[in-house]
C-alpha cells in the first residue's frame, strides 16, 4: 500500500550529485502539498553530521522529513593493521512519534516511492526518535552490511 | 491511463473499518469515524407471514440491537474477520448509507479495511457487491494492520492487533503484509469476557444486564443486591441476553482487570490495590488478585482457567514466532518497532508486560521498542484513522479502482491494485 505521491526529478538529480560526484554532504527532502517529494535543503561537504541531524528536525516535533547523507567512517579490514575509509549512503525516514497522525500517515506512506527512486543507497534507516538517527547508531548500521 | 483515474476529490470517501466487536464508519480526511455501531445485529421473522420462505428483519445499529423482542436472535456476519453472510452484510451497509450518514453510495469512494489473511475471492466478491449493488464510483481494500503500521509513522514494523475475537502478529514490510508470517491466536476481548463470566460465575455472582433491572436499593459491599425484575419481559433468546451479558462484562473488564507486569504470582498481586466494582443490579464489592488473574492468559496461557477456547500462544510468543518467521535482514526492524493496537490492548498494564516478556527473548544484538498511539481512541480506530488520511491525499485518488477499471479488467482487479 503507498501514498501515491510521486517524486520530483530534483530529488534524483542532487542524489546523483553526492553520489557520484561527491558535491555535497547530505539533502534533506520533505512533502510538498501532499503530492511530490521534493528537496528542501542541501548540506555543503564539509558540514558536520548534528547539522544533519537538526536540518532532518527543520518541521518542528510536529512534521516529518526524509534525509539522505554520504556517511563516512573507517574500515579495518580483518587480519591486517590497515584500515581504509569507507562511504556509505544512507536514507533516512524521520517520524518522530510525536508528529501529527496525518503526517506519519503521509510520510510512511510515501517513503518506499523515495526508496525506489535513488537506486544504489546502501541502508534504509526508519527514525521515530532521535537516538535512531545518532551517529553510532547509523554508524553500527552501516557496518553491520560490510560483513556479508 | 487519465480516463481510468477516479477525478471525483471533492467528496470525502466513506472510509469502513470491519471489525467483529463494532463496524467503524465515516468520511475520509475526519478525525474520528462517525460510527462505531455493534457488528451483532438482531434477527428475526416476522411469524404473521410465514408462508413459503421464511422472511428475516434485521435490527441494526446500538438502539435497535437493545430492543427487548421475543425470538430476536443476536448474530454476526462476519467470520474470521471476513463476511459471511452476504445478505445480513448488504443491510447493514444499507443501514450505513440510508440511516447513518444520509450518503448516496453513487457520491462517494469507498475504502475498506481488511485482515491481514483476507481470501482473494472474498476480496473479489466485496468489490463486485460495492461496484455492482452499490454502484460506488471507486474502491480501495486496505489491510488493517498496514494502516495502522503508517498511522504510528511506520512503514515497516510488527503489528500486534488485540481486538475482540484474536489476537495477532503481523509483519509489515514497506507497507505490505508479510502474509506468510502473520500468527494470531483466538484470544482477544471476547475471550477474557468470557473468563469474567466464568469466574464470576464460579463466585455465585449473578450478572443481570440493565434490561432485566427495574429499580435497586443500595446494599453493603458484598451482600446480596436488592433489586427488582421488569414486569412483563418478552422471551429473549439466549443469544441476545448472553450479548446483554457480555456488555456488562466488557464494561467490567476495562475497569477493573490489569495485566500483572511480569508472570502472574500471587504473592505480588495481593499488594496491589483492589477496585471496586458495582453491577447494574447493584451489587457491589472490591475486586483484588482476580483483577490479575482473570486475564493472564493473554500472555500466559497455561494458567487459564475453563473456558471455550484454549488459548495456544500468549501475545510475547505470538510476537516471536512471527519474527521467526521473518527473513533474518528485517528481524531486527521488527523487534525495533512493534506497534501495539486494537481495543483489547487498551487492557491496563498491555504494553509493559509485553515489553518484559519480548525483552527476555529479544536477541540480545537487536534493540527491543514496543510502541502504541497514545490514547485509547486511535488505538481502537488505528487503522480507520489511516484510512481516513490515506483516502483524503490528494495524491492517493490514482491509486483506487475506478468503476471504469473495474468494468474493464473485472474483479480479479483488486489483487493487482491493492496489495
Ligand atoms: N479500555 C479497555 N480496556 C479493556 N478492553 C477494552 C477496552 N476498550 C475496548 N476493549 C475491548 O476491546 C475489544 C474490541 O476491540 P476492537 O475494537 O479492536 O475489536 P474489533 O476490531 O471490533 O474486533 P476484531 O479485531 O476481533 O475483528 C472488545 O473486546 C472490548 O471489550
Ligand atoms: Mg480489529
Amino acid at each position: 500500500m503507498a501514498s501515491g505521491v510521486t517524486v520530483a526529478d530534483i530529488c534524483k538529480t542532487t542524489y546523483e550529485e553526492i553520489k557520484k560526484d561527491k558535491k555535497h554532504r547530505y539533502v534533506i527532502f520533505y512533502i510538498r502539498d501532499e503530492k511530490q517529494i521534493d528537496v528542501e535543503v542541501i548540506g555543503k561537504r564539509d558540514e558536520e553530521y548534528e547539522e544533519f541531524l537538526a536540518k532532518l528536525q527543520g518541521g518542528g516535533e510536529g512534521d516529518c522529513r526524509y534525509g539522505l547523507y554520504d556517511f563516512e567512517y573507517m574500515h579495518q579490514c580483518q587480519g591486517t593493521t590497515e584500515s581504509s575509509k569507507k562511504q556509505k549512503l544512507f536514507l533516512i525516514s524521520w517520524c518522530p512519534e510525536t508528529a501529527k497522525v496525518k503526517k506519519k500517515m503521509l510520510y510512511s506512506s510515501s517513503f518506499e516511492a523515495l526508496k525506489k527512486a535513488l537506486v544504489g543507497v546502501a541502508k534504509f534507516i526508519q527514525a521515530n526518535e532521535i537516538a535512531d538517527a545518532s551517529r553510532e547508531v547509523v554508524e553500527e548500521k552501516l557496518r553491520a552490511t560490510d560483513r556479508q | 491511463m487519465s480516463g481510468a483515474i477516479y477525478g471525483g476529490d471533492e467528496v470525502g470517501a466513506l472510509v469502513l473499518d470491519i471489525g467483529h466487536n463494532t463496524v467503524r464508519a465515516g468520511y475520509g480526511g475526519e478525525d474520528s469515524p462517525k460510527l462505531d455501531i455493534p457488528t451483532s445485529i438482531g434477527v428475526w421473522t416476522d411469524s404473521q407471514d410465514d408462508v413459503g420462505e421464511p422472511q428475516y428483519k434485521y435490527n441494526i445499529g446500538l438502539t435497535a440491537i437493545h430492543v427487548k423482542r421475543s425470538g430476536m436472535e443476536l448474530t454476526t456476519f462476519l467470520k474470521e474477520g471476513m463476511v459471511e453472510n452476504w445478505d445480513m452484510f448488504e443491510n447493514l451497509t444499507d443501514y450505513i448509507y440510508k440511516n447513518a450518514l444520509g450518503a448516496v453510495p453513487c457520491d462517494h469512494p469507498v475504502l475498506i479495511t481488511e485482515p491481514p489473511w483476507v481470501t482473494p475471492p472474498k476480496r473479489e466478491q466485496m468489490a463486485e457487491l460495492m461496484f455492482e449493488k452499490y454502484k460506488v464510483p471507486a474502491l480501495y481494500l486496505g489491510k488493517n494492520a498496514a494502516l495502522a503500521a503508517f498511522a504510528n509513522g511506520r512503514p515497516t514494523c510488527l503489528v500486534v492487533d488485540s481486538g475482540a475475537t484474536h489476537t495477532s502478529a503481523v509483519p509489515v514490510h514497506d507497507g505490505i503484509v508479510l502474509t506468510q508470517a502473520v500468527v494470531k491466536s483466538p484470544v482477544g476481548g471476547d475471550y477474557i469476557s468470557a473468563q469474567c463470566r466464568n469466574y464470576l460465575e464460579e463466585k455465585n455472582i449473578d450478572v443481570i444486564p440493565p434490561y432485566m433491572v427495574s429499580s435497586k436499593e443500595i446494599t453493603k459491599p458484598d451482600e446480596p443486591a436488592s433489586w427488582k425484575i421488569k414486569n412483563c419481559l418478552p422471551k429473549v433468546t439466549d443469544s441476545w441476553h448472553n450479548y446483554m451479558v457480555k456488555e456488562v462484562m466488557q464494561d467490567f473488564q476495562a475497569s477493573v482487570l490489569q495485566v500483572s507486569d511480569n508472570l502472574y504470582d500471587e504473592e505480588i498481586v495481593k499488594s496491589m490495590p483492589a477496585i471496586h466494582y458495582e453491577f447494574p443490579n447493584g451489587f457491589h464489592k472490591d475486586f483484588g488478585v482476580e483483577r490479575f488473574k482473570i486475564p493472564e492468559p493473554l500472555f500466559n496461557p497455561t494458567t487459564s482457567a475453563k473456558a471455550s477456547i484454549q488459548p495456544i500462544l500468549g501475545v510475547g510468543p505470538l510476537v516471536t514466532t512471527s519474527v521467526g518467521m521473518c527473513d533474518i535482514d528485517i528481524r531486527p526492524a521488527m523487534y525495533g518497532s512493534v506497534v501495539v493496537t486494537g481495543g483489547n490492548s487498551n487492557i491496563q498494564g498491555f504494553n509493559e508486560r509485553l515489553n518484559r516478556d519480548l525483552a527476555a527473548k529479544t536477541p540480545p544484538s537487536m534493540r527491543l521498542k514496543v510502541i502504541s498511539a497514545t490514547g485509547a481512541v486511535e488505538r481502537k480506530f488505528g487503522a480507520w484513522i489511516g484510512g481516513s488520511i490515506l483516502s483524503s491525499l490528494g495524491s492517493f485518488q490514482q491509486l483506487w479502482i475506478s468503476k471504469q477499471e473495474y468494468d474493464e479488467g473485472g474483479k480479479a482487479i483488486v489483487q493487482a491494485k491493492c496489495p
